[in-house]
């Protein structure tokens, strides 16, 4: 039985015949033997659903699932889940109520739903589920981006009957059919004729220097290809830093490969997490004047000293910080009351895209074509160029559907020197796929922090004195930016604001949706509303007094009208298992675009087409773009077509700093109005769809260019003195970033339950007042804030990378222990949008991807300490930590 | 089924564990698929109690209307269990065999006792989800849910050697840090027998958990209880998530039987449950999550 065996089966109806390996999954089968990608591999665990597949009817996690269980089967893919050429209800209710981003899971999801609905209907007809029926429905399925506030409403209207008739199909997202029917093609779905497949072999020490390094008896085997990825010398400093890299044209292959790499180390003594890096007598993560030390951060490292493995204080951003230290001394001398100091810590957040990290690379008469899981396919075509050793026009990224980003998916990867080079060597196509474990290893995270905060109200309630000192824990990475966002907000008579990096033997951060803001938050948030207590004041009332800014003031107005805000119990008033509690927080952000990226606009064959080199990892620029131009001449956006994802087209922004629509939309509609030109007035009676089908090929391409001086908004760096002015110099010249005139803002309100016998938080209600302008997809736009929105309960309440203290090894290397919250977790959602203020923008609006999420998990604790009297001061809040924060209430 | 396979050979069933094993590379020793034998794919009557074929999926003995009459937790712990697609896949006896979650052996990088190493590396390591009551060199709790259930059922387990086993010795003391089981290598599990369940008896199960769903237990716990006249006649208590195997608190059932269950036997017993306990430095949280189950189980038995 341990030998291949043949397999007969009918797949989405059709008879097939196929040769299984033994202890093969039927995944393998499907995707790679069967050449249906529409399902999908994340976890490869059974812990979140997406390669979900119908045996004789019952849905299936094909990922475990031995292919052998296939036999004389009938299976159904979400290929096969709809009539021919058309969509099942479920289908069109996923689209319809955009349950999907990047749509990565989104076929999981749909398999399952379609086999629930079906006995749903089967027993009661068109009735509606309730919600926690569809919650238990889908227990097995995780999203990343957050879509289940939409899956819950997708898979009750159409169990309901709603979207029965295929009249009623309708999709404010633009590429939502292709993700529904799993004919989206990511980058782990590409498959060439004779191609490789690749894997990247990885030190095993967290600190170690390579002495020698051989690949030649890798290489002296047949089908096989390697390459060193470090020279001999090179010191790697931490568990999963790669080394060499193979491609074979089969498993067996590719284990013969690694094993015959030769690699020499000499180990050097290690230091892992803040606690031994700062130990006496440390080792050194870094030495001399540290320039190889890893940028961590989208912006550019501005000098400041170092002290063993401690670089900071970086202190740019304070503001007479002296009188912020004495007075705050001061005040602890003569034990004000109103001085309220305390630590917060903050766990490492890993990004966990659901397409991990992936690249297919192939070389031809023409040039380098890299597929590539990226978040900038025009700055990764600049770095594949060099190291491909070819001109830049002679490569081409591509990434057309990327499964997720968040922020690691903004550097060269592993993945893609990796495919290139094997490729190289190999003359084949390659394809480098991360497991699951190596995505959640080695692919960045938001750093953990520590925060000590201080903070003294004055008497007549003004804002005295603010300090925060932040140490952020990101491995090999610096340059985290924490402490100075509290320039941004709630001006004070004076800060005194520290960053420090500590830097220890493990995988390094990167950016991740808002860096340095929730953990700043986190902390901050916590102090106001502590004060706010201290000042027996409203916490809302309070920060009316103490943050100026308009557009927070008028949704600061509308978060004191809600009910649940002005009904809500005094904090810690609560008795018995259940404490229900209501906090609020609020954030601000920076808006940034990019000056001279381009979009053209075409006529072709009577069609428009809009193009641009940006990529769309589920936050939306394919339908940003469609409906810019759709509005514009009133046609429907379907019937644009939209052109991005490919390096060769007109330059346009990476998607990162939530600059992609601000950068996009504005150039966009110049096109427009330039192509509307070109084609000449209306006559009378014509509509600009009837021109357009008529009119011949033609082609404008327009610029971004800086924002115009009118109205009243002002850039959050105004006023933070000659270092805001330069810090937004040094952004405009080492990044091509502009910092734009006003603040991105928002305000959320959290309902939470506490179980203080089961030690669990459920968060039941979220109210997110967003303050980004105008509006341009409502309905996308809600489903950025639902995806920011448990991302941040993710972080207050489940996520953290757990390492193992000796060794740097990453635990949580699966979806099983790094826990994304899933399903149970969303909470109701009112989502509420402040679209004044942006008039100087083209298009009215800015990106709203990172400030939606800042203020989640602040808002979260404040609600706990309501509930609970009892402040919360590290993140996440396990369950182990609620039962400690917990210990001395008597809950019977 | 048997044949000459490497130590450690081992059968795949529904595969929900050792299938992700041998994709992260942590196992090789994939044996062969195992085919089901006559009765092993079957729910049947045994005397009064029911013999529960070894291939049984875990969903179908969640809804089988006689399991759920008869043995309410046990239904409610294979109903409770991981997710709707690893039920409808997964087999009661691999439920039982399925190898340890931790973190370090389930991570393809490391060695550990139950992969054959010296030491458990999450010892003197990262433990967070580790045992609260320390029985053995190992300190990986037991994965099985339906193990907490059969233990407090009693149920016995039938083997392709011809032997009948107690749950407790299909899970050993604890003290043998090398493996998850002690049945004889190429020893299969054929069925599970339950004895007639108590008259009038009541059980339930809970579990405590971070995120919702999906999910193996932080602590899980089933309570079978027979009332009669007011006071406990029948009291088994049975906690998973905290011990290498899953665990008797016998202390606990003895705090219960013979008195009425009212707040201050309640609260006796939450008490005693936590006798026997030597948390891990990391673990203690392990402590109050067993006692709050405890408590809302009798609370929810008490008021009827
Ligand atoms: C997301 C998720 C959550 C989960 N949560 C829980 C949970 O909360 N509680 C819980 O208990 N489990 C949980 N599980 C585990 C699941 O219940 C087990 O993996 C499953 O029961 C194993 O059964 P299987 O038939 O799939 O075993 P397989 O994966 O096929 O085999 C597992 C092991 O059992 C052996 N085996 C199989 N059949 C026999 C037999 N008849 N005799 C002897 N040995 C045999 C195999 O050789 C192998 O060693 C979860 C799983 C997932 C994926
Ligand atoms: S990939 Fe199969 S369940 Fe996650
Ligand atoms: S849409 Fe679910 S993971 Fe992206």
């Amino acid at each position: 039985m341990t030998t291949a065996r043949d397999l007969h089966f009918t797949l989405n109806g059709e008879v097939r015949n196929a040769t299984t390996a033994p202890g093969e999954s039927a995944i393998d089968l499907l995707r790679e033997r069967c050449g249906l990608t529409g399902t999908k591999l994340v976890c490869g665990a059974g812990v979140c659903g997406a390669c979900t597949v119908l045996v004789d009817g019952v849905p299936k996690v094909s990922c475990l699932l031995p292919a052998a269980a296939l036999e004389g089967t009938e299976v159904t893919s979400v290929e096969g889940v709809g009539p021919e050429d058309g969509l099942h209800p479920v289908q069109r209710a996923f689209m319809a109520h955009d349950a999907l981003q990047c749509g990565f899971c989104t076929p999981g999801f749909v398999v399952e739903a379609v086999a629930w609905y079906d006995q749903w209907r089967a027993a009661y007809g068109p009735r509606r589920p309730e919600r926690a029926e569809i919650a238990a429905a889908l227990a097995g399925h995780l999203c990343r981006c957050g879509a289940y506030d939409g899956i819950y409403r997708a898979v009750a209207d159409a169990c309901a009957g709603a979207f029965d008739d295929a009249a009623s199909e309708r999709s404010p997202r633009h590429d939502a059919r292709e993700k529904v029917t799993g004919a989206a093609r990511y980058t782990v779905d590409i498959r060439y004729d004779g191609q490789w497949e690749g894997t990247i072999l990885r030190s095993p020490h967290a600190h170690a220097r390579v002495i020698s390094i051989d690949v030649t008896g890798a290489l002296a085997l047949d089908g096989v290809t390697a390459v060193a990825m470090v020279e001999p010398g090179a010191t790697v400093r931490y568990v999963g830093h790669a080394v060499a890299a193979v491609a074979a044209a089969d498993a067996r292959r590719l284990r013969a490969a690694l094993a015959a790499i030769r690699i020499v180390w000499e180990q050097l003594p290690a230091v892992v997490g803040v606690d031994q890096a700062t130990a006496a007598g440390a080792p050194l993560v870094y030495r001399g004047l540290r320039r190889d030390a890893l940028n961590g951060a989208e912006g550019p490292v501005i000098p400041s000293p170092w002290k063993g493995n401690i670089r900071g204080p970086s202190q740019s951003f304070a503001d007479k910080p002296r009188q912020a230290r004495r007075v705050i001394a001061d005040a602890r001398a003569r034990k004000d009351p109103l001085l309220v100091e305390g630590t917060f810590q903050t766990g490492a957040q890993s990004h966990t895209s659901f397409e991990p990290h992936a690249a297919v690379a192939r070389f031809d008469a023409d040039g380098l074509t890299l597929h590539l899981s990226t978040q900038s396919v025009g700055h990764m075509a600049r770095k594949v160029a060099a190291v491909a050793g070819l001109p830049e026009e002679r490569v081409r990224v591509v990434a057309e559907y990327v499964g997720g980003g968040f922020g690691s998916k903004l550097a060269l990867g592993d993945e893609a020197t990796a495919a290139v080079l094997l490729a190289r060597t190999s003359g084949r196509p390659v394809r480098v796929v991360l497991s699951r474990e190596e995505e959640l290893s080695v692919t960045g995270y938001r750093p953990a922090t520590r925060i000590e905060l201080g903070l003294l109200a004055g008497d007549d309630g003004t804002l005295d004195a603010l300090s925060v000192h932040a140490w952020a824990d990101g491995g090999v990475a610096i340059n985290s930016t924490i402490a100075a966002l509290a320039r941004l907000i709630y001006p004070a008579k004076a800060k005194d604001l520290v960053d420090y990096d500590v830097v220890s033997h493990l995988p390094p951060a990167s950016p991740f949706r808002g860096p340095g803001g929730p953990a700043l938050c986190f902390a901050l948030e916590q102090g106001v509303d502590e004060a706010a207590h201290r000042l027996a004041s409203d916490p809302i009332a309070l920060r009316q007094r103490w943050d100026p800014e308009p557009a927070r003031q008028r949704l600061y107005r509308w978060a004191a009208g809600l009910e649940t805000w002005y009904s809500r119990r005094a904090s810690g008033s609560g008795s018995g298992r259940m404490l229900r509690g209501v906090g609020v927080a609020a954030a601000n952000w920076l808006y940034w675009y990019e000056p001279g990226m381009s979009v053209s606009l075409a006529v072709e064959k009577g069609r428009l087409v809009v193009s641009t080199g940006t990529q769309d990892m589920g936050t939306g620029s394919r339908t940003v773009l469609a409906r810019a131009v759709a509005e514009s001449f009133g046609i429907t956006p379907a019937e644009v077509v939209v052109r991005i994802g490919d390096s060769s087209l007109p330059e346009g922004p990476l998607s990162g700093g939530s600059r992609t629509t601000p950068t996009i939309v504005p150039p966009t509609l110049q096109a427009c109005a330039e192509l509307k030109e070109r084609l000449g007035a209306l006559a009378p009676g014509i509509t600009w769809a009837a021109r357009i089908a008529a009119a011949p090929d033609i082609r404008v391409t327009a610029t971004r260019v800086p924002d115009s001086n009118d109205g009243e908004a002002v850039s959050p760096l105004q006023g933070t003195g000659i270092m805001g002015t330069a810090f937004d110099y040094i952004l405009r010249f080492s990044t091509g970033l502009r910092t734009g005139r006003g603040s991105p803002g928002a305000v959320i309100v959290t309902e939470v339950e506490v179980d203080t016998w089961l030690g669990h938080v459920q968060v039941t209600r979220t109210h997110a007042g967003i303050a980004v302008g105008r509006i341009r997809a409502r309905e996308l736009a809600h489903s950025q804030v639902a995806g920011a929105v448990i991302q941040g309960i993710g972080h207050a309440l489940h996520e953290e990378r757990q390492l193992d203290g000796s060794s740097g090894l990453t635990l949580t290397a699966g979806l099983e222990d790094y826990r994304i919250p899933g399903m149970a977790e969303m909470p109701l959602l009112d989502v509420h949008f402040d679209e004044e203020g942006f008039d100087h923008v083209g298009g009215g609006g800015v990106g709203m991807g990172e400030v939606s999420t800042l203020a989640v998990a602040a808002s979260v604790a404040n609600a706990v300490y309501n509930a609970t009297g009892r402040r919360v001061r590290e993140l996440p809040l396990r369950p182990d930590r609620l039962m400690t924060l917990l210990a001395d209430v008597d809950a019977r | 089924m048997s044949g000459a396979h490497k130590r450690g050979a081992e059968w795949r069933a529904g595969g929900t564990d050792l299938s992700e094993r041998l994709r992260s590379g942590v196992s090789d020793t994939f044996a062969g698929e195992l085919t089901p034998a006559p009765g092993m794919l079957d729910i049947v009557p045994w005397g009064d109690g029911l013999r529960v074929g070894a291939m049984v999926p875990i969903q179908q003995l969640a809804d089988d209307p006689r399991v759920k009459a008869g043995y309410a937790a046990l239904a409610g712990a294979a109903g409770g269990l991981a997710t709707p697609q690893v039920r409808a896949m997964a087999t009661v006896a691999g439920n039982l065999t399925q190898r340890t979650r931790c973190w370090y052996y389930r991570h393809p990088h490391t060695s550990c006792l139950k992969k054959g190493g010296e030491v458990c590396p999450a010892r003197d390591g990262n433990h967070l989800l580790g045992v609260l009551f320390d029985q053995g060199p190992c300190v990986a709790p037991h994965p099985s849910t339906l193990g907490a259930a059969l233990l407090a059922y009693e149920a016995t387990i039938e083997t392709t050697l011809g032997r009948t086993l107690t749950v407790e010795e299909v899970f050993g003391d604890g003290r043998d840090g090398s493996r998850d089981h002690q049945l004889a290598e190429g020893e299969l599990i054929s069925a599970l027998l339950l004895a007639p369940p108590g008259a009038s008896e009541r059980a339930t199960y809970r579990r405590a958990t971070g995120r919702h769903f999906a999910e193996w237990p932080l602590v899980e716990l089933v309570v079978r209880l027979g009332v009669s006249e007011g006071r406990v006649t029948l009291a088994r208590v049975v906690a998973g998530g905290v011990a290498n195997t899953p665990l008797r608190l016998r202390a606990a059932e003895d705090a219960l039987q013979g008195h009425s269950l009212n707040a201050a036997t309640i609260a006796r017993a939450a008490q005693a449950a936590l006798e026997s306990a030597r948390p891990l430095p990391m673990t203690a949280y392990k402590g109050p999550l067993l006692q709050g189950l405890l408590r809302d189980q009798l609370d929810r038995l008490a008021s009827g």
